[in-house]
């Protein structure tokens, strides 16, 4: 009887007394009964076997989840870094482990702490999924009236809300995005491991392996001295800020603290991506528009070498490839820019002439063609906000219902658009790829209206879609206007990168690796800008491409820390 | 339960409620509640305040518990109930409440007529305190059991698994006619006492394994912590600041104005012992958080009163709410410049509180529901 405690229940004998000397009111046999069958169900029969998904039988949790649930349940008491790559649903992970631990009423008290942006998601995630009664916080009250609270950790560091965190007891505190809390310096760092706490989830995807403190300090939270302390670890597994020796003895350490699920461990089939160019041809106006908006940037960055941003010139370029909207709004802040009488403004004014003159629209008259075709749900991205605007119009003319979405708006609006483009309207016009958090699983098709020349925002853009929880393959949809810059940067991007083809996550990999001093994107101004001949810049760019094709190759070395073998 | 097993269940509950049924559907169920399974299931407690308050007849609830599962058809208005529905939870939740004492009389056909057509004389029943525990063994794991005790509060003795014998038995709320009830000799005291006794029996039949296991991790985390932070202190000692502190980026991405890094903590402090941040002082010297440092004031049963209480004594619900309630801290008393960080001691005797917390073994043992059992029958040996 030594090895434990015991609390003995004895409120029924005061109350059974009274009943007693009253002779009643007792309660009904048949509520007796179904007191004692509720019970039954409720219990916990065993130490170690999952309950909750008992509780769940709407969630679908892929194997690796609920592996993950049971390895943080049994092996990891409870204290876990979960750090699975991105789109492999650690929100699930999170959800299994606190319904588990509420189920079997170890955790009541829980504290999720997240980006101020994904408060309203976590909280409608837990609900919905999870049937977890969760609050955003809003209001000082909230952090004792509620079990569940999930709040902004910008928030909660801050007087006087931390006052209440601290003071309170959390059976589980679960923190989002917690990457941000490597560096144990930051008020952030400290905060967190002052809140007191039983179990303890850290959910981050960024591969941490980078900074050996930074894995350290991120144990640390959770099991100080896993690793030794910060001199033994230094010499027992450091050599250098990025390399780590002893790697084995590391890697099995980190493992008992750490579980990193990866898309090539297989379990999670993607469902296929479909990619598919559609040339289209400029009408004589617009062929003149470009090639007039080209010779202008070309002879203005030679005039001004030096003086003019080379970037800003290529938007232009880029921009006509769009619409002649986006371009014309470009031109005009040029116009107002240039000194009264310049021939610069001379020059612009000729091409807003050539603006005037253009009667069609072929990409987006392609555009509406494609849709139809579709006859489903389609995700449109564009660069820019003159093309979203001209296109929601031209849309509308056609008799297709859209909703824009940009990165200005509000989360609220962002889940409201959503939601219309889920239940009423056919196309999502985009000007950005939705930002953490927005999923639009229930779409498989993108069309990119104009690519942008940064790799992973077209990742981020396809990655909206091509998710778990997609259940039809995923097309894409990239317009290029033939003979144009737009064509040759989809031929690096699509044909020399294979960049539609990559898993989710892979270029991210390949460009860490190749440690460009500049990025892809300015790399290909230089190019483009520089060349003296369509010829030369077709060459330069195929390249690029091919070093980058050839690293795709090659296996991933320095991230050993965190690869599970 | 499956879904056939809770529809049942639910059924069964409002049966005993004897509540009325709308329309009983393959696939669903529509029932008006009675008051009081609206009360306890409905989730309007204000609206059930308002009306006693105002003294106007009630507008019963009517649920439609659907039970097939997938999409609730759209013309229908309708919950979806399976095991881990919330409202599934609530009914259990009611049914623990109002399921909790019993007293009961053995009503057997046979027997009665036997008794009544041979001697015309009536017969004894011995009176049974019956007690249903739920026994959970926790640490940072969890397991229940069950036991169902007898005792005989005629001639006392314990008898286990006393429920599924129950179950066998015909028994009613009124002593059959021709039967008296044997008188009871046994305190319910002195009944709790045996029972007590017989749930320590059962614990320690029990395999003790789970808490030697639990006991034998958490001494394997208060080792790795004490050598912890036995090191971090010396390193506090003879270095400061502690590490390559200029390595460190100066800009994360989770750093605003008030976000800087912190202060490295001077030696003085620790040694000396000067009060860190703790929050008791804190709370001490700010008025508006006093009623922080009583107990957490949550709204629950646990509250000194209730609402119900208060309104009985003629107060208002909203000044209840203010009275209970967490006003917000007003802008001048916000200071975000009172942070420090916890010293090296605090922070270890945190660290080890949380473990004992987590992995402490313990055993609780709760009364499901009890009762007093007048019966003919005896329990078999």
């Amino acid at each position: 009887m030594t090895n434990f405690s015991l609390s003995l229940d004895t409120k029924w004998l005061p109350e059974m007394e009274e009943l007693l000397e009253q002779d009643g009111p007792w309660h009904k046999w048949e509520l007796f009964q179904l007191a004692l069958q509720a019970e039954d169900s409720l219990a916990i029969k065993d130490f170690d076997q999952l309950q909750s998904l008992r509780y769940l039988p709407e969630l679908e949790p892929f194997p690796h989840q609920t592996e993950t649930a049971r390895r943080v349940l049994h092996e990891m008491r409870g204290r876990a870094i979960l750090a699975d790559e991105v789109g492999l649903g650690k929100t699930i992970e999170a959800g299994l482990v606190m319904k588990e631990y509420m189920v079997r009423g170890l955790a009541k008290k829980i504290l999720v702490l997240v980006p101020a942006s994904l408060v309203i998601q976590w909280t409608k995630e837990l609900q919905q999924k999870f049937g977890i009664p969760a609050m955003a916080q809003k209001k000082e009250y909230m952090w004792r009236q509620y079990e569940v609270v999930v709040a902004s950790i910008d928030t909660a560091k801050r007087d006087p809300h931390r006052r209440h965190v601290l003071d309170i007891h959390y059976d589980m505190l679960i923190i989002d995005e917690a990457h941000k809390l490597k560096n144990k310096r930051t008020r952030n760092y400290q905060f967190v491991k002052e809140i007191r706490k039983k179990y303890c989830l850290l959910l981050t995807a960024t591969p941490i392996q980078n900074e050996m403190d930074e894995v350290y300090n991120l144990i640390n939270l959770l099991r100080p001295g896993h690793l030794g302390h910060s001199q033994s670890f230094s010499s027992t597994y450091v050599d250098g800020k990025r390399q780590a020796k002893n790697s084995d003895q590391l890697q099995g350490e980190i493992k008992k603290i750490m579980i990193r699920n990866r898309r090539s461990d297989g379990g999670v089939e993607f469902t296929p991506r479909r990619v598919e160019s559609i040339p289209i041809t400029l009408s004589p106006e617009e062929r003149e528009l470009y090639d007039g908006v080209t010779s202008f940037v070309r002879d203005k960055y030679r005039n001004e070498r030096g003086n003019v941003n080379a970037l800003s010139l290529l938007t232009l370029q880029r921009e006509v490839c769009s619409s002649r909207e986006a371009a014309f709004m470009t031109l005009y802040r040029m116009h107002q820019k240039a000194a009264e009488g310049s021939p610069v403004r001379e020059e612009i004014l000729k091409l807003i002439e050539c603006i005037k003159r253009i009667k069609t629209h072929s990409k987006a008259a392609k555009t509406v063609e494609l849709i139809k075709q579709i006859n489903d749900k389609v995700i449109i991205f564009t660069e820019y906000r003159a093309t979203q605007n001209y296109l929601q119009k031209y849309l509308s003319e056609e008799g297709i219902t859209s909703v824009p979405f940009r990165g200005g708006f509000k989360r609220s609006k962002k889940d409201w658009m959503t939601e219309l483009f889920q239940n009423r309207a056919q196309v999502l016009i985009a000007t950005e790829a939705g930002g953490e958090g927005i999923n639009l699983q229930f779409c498989n098709h993108v069309i990119n209206y104009d690519l942008p020349w940064n790799p992973m925002r077209i990742e981020q853009r396809i990655g909206r879609v091509h998710r778990l929880g997609q259940k039809r393959d995923v097309f894409i949809h990239n317009l290029s206007t033939i003979g144009t810059i737009e064509e040759h940067i989809l031929r690096l991007l699509y044909e020399k990168i294979d960049l539609f083809e990559m898993v989710i996550g892979e270029l991210d990999d390949i460009i860490e690796r190749l440690a460009m001093s500049k990025s892809l994107e300015s790399n290909l101004v230089d190019i483009i800008m520089d060349s003296r001949s369509e010829k030369e810049m077709a060459l330069k760019l195929d390249n690029i491409g091919s070093v980058i094709r050839s690293f795709r190759h090659i296996p991933a070395i320095d991230n050993s820390v965190v690869q599970t073998p | 339960m499956n879904q056939t097993e809770v529809r049942t269940f639910i059924e069964q509950y409002f049966q005993a409620f004897q509540s009325h049924i709308v329309e009983n559907h393959p696939d669903y169920l529509t029932v008006k509640l009675p008051v009081e399974v609206d009360k306890d299931i409905g989730n309007r407690p204000f609206y059930w305040t308002w009306v006693e308050k105002m003294n106007i007849a009630p507008q019963p609830l009517s649920l439609t518990l659907y039970f097939k599962p997938g999409e609730i058809p759209k013309d229908l208005r309708a919950e979806s109930v399976h095991f881990g529905a919330k409202r599934l939870q609530q009914i259990f939740g009611s049914t623990m409440k109002y399921g909790k004492y019993v007293c009961m009389y053995e009503h057997a056909k046979g027997i009665i007529q036997r008794s009544t057509l041979s001697t015309r004389r009536s017969t004894g029943l011995t009176p049974w305190l019956v007690l249903n525990y739920k026994i959970s063994f926790i640490c940072d794991k969890k397991r229940d059991l069950f036991l169902s005790l007898g005792i005989n509060l005629h001639q006392p003795r314990v008898v286990r698994e006393f429920y599924p014998f129950l179950q066998l038995l015909h028994l009613s709320p009124s002593i059959p006619d021709y039967f008296y009830t044997n008188e009871r000799r046994v305190t319910l005291s002195d009944a709790a006492q045996l029972a007590h006794a017989e749930v320590n029996r059962f614990i320690n039949e029990h395999d003790h394994d789970w808490a030697e296991e639990a006991k034998v991790r958490l001494q394997e985390e208060l080792e790795i912590l004490e050598e912890y932070y036995k090191h971090q202190e010396q390193t506090e000692k003879t270095e400061d600041p502690p590490d390559n502190e200029e390595q460190l980026p100066q800009s994360d991405n989770d750093q605003t104005i008030h976000d800087q890094p912190l202060q490295p903590k001077s030696n003085e402090r620790i040694k000396d012992g000067l009060p860190t941040l703790h929050q008791k002082n804190q709370l001490i010297e700010n008025p508006v958080s006093l009623s922080m440092s009583a107990p957490p004031t949550y709204l629950n049963e646990e509250q000194a009163e209730t609402v119900q209480e208060h309104m009985n004594r003629g107060g208002r619900i909203l000044d209840f709410l203010r009275m209970n309630g967490i006003a917000e801290t007003s802008k001048e008393e916000i200071n975000q410049a009172e942070w420090k960080a916890s010293s090296l001691e605090e922070e270890y005797q945190r660290r080890r509180e949380e473990l004992c917390w987590q992995y402490e073994p313990r055993v609780e043992v709760k009364v499901i529901n009890a009762g007093l059992f007048y019966l003919f029958n005896l329990p078999p040996v």
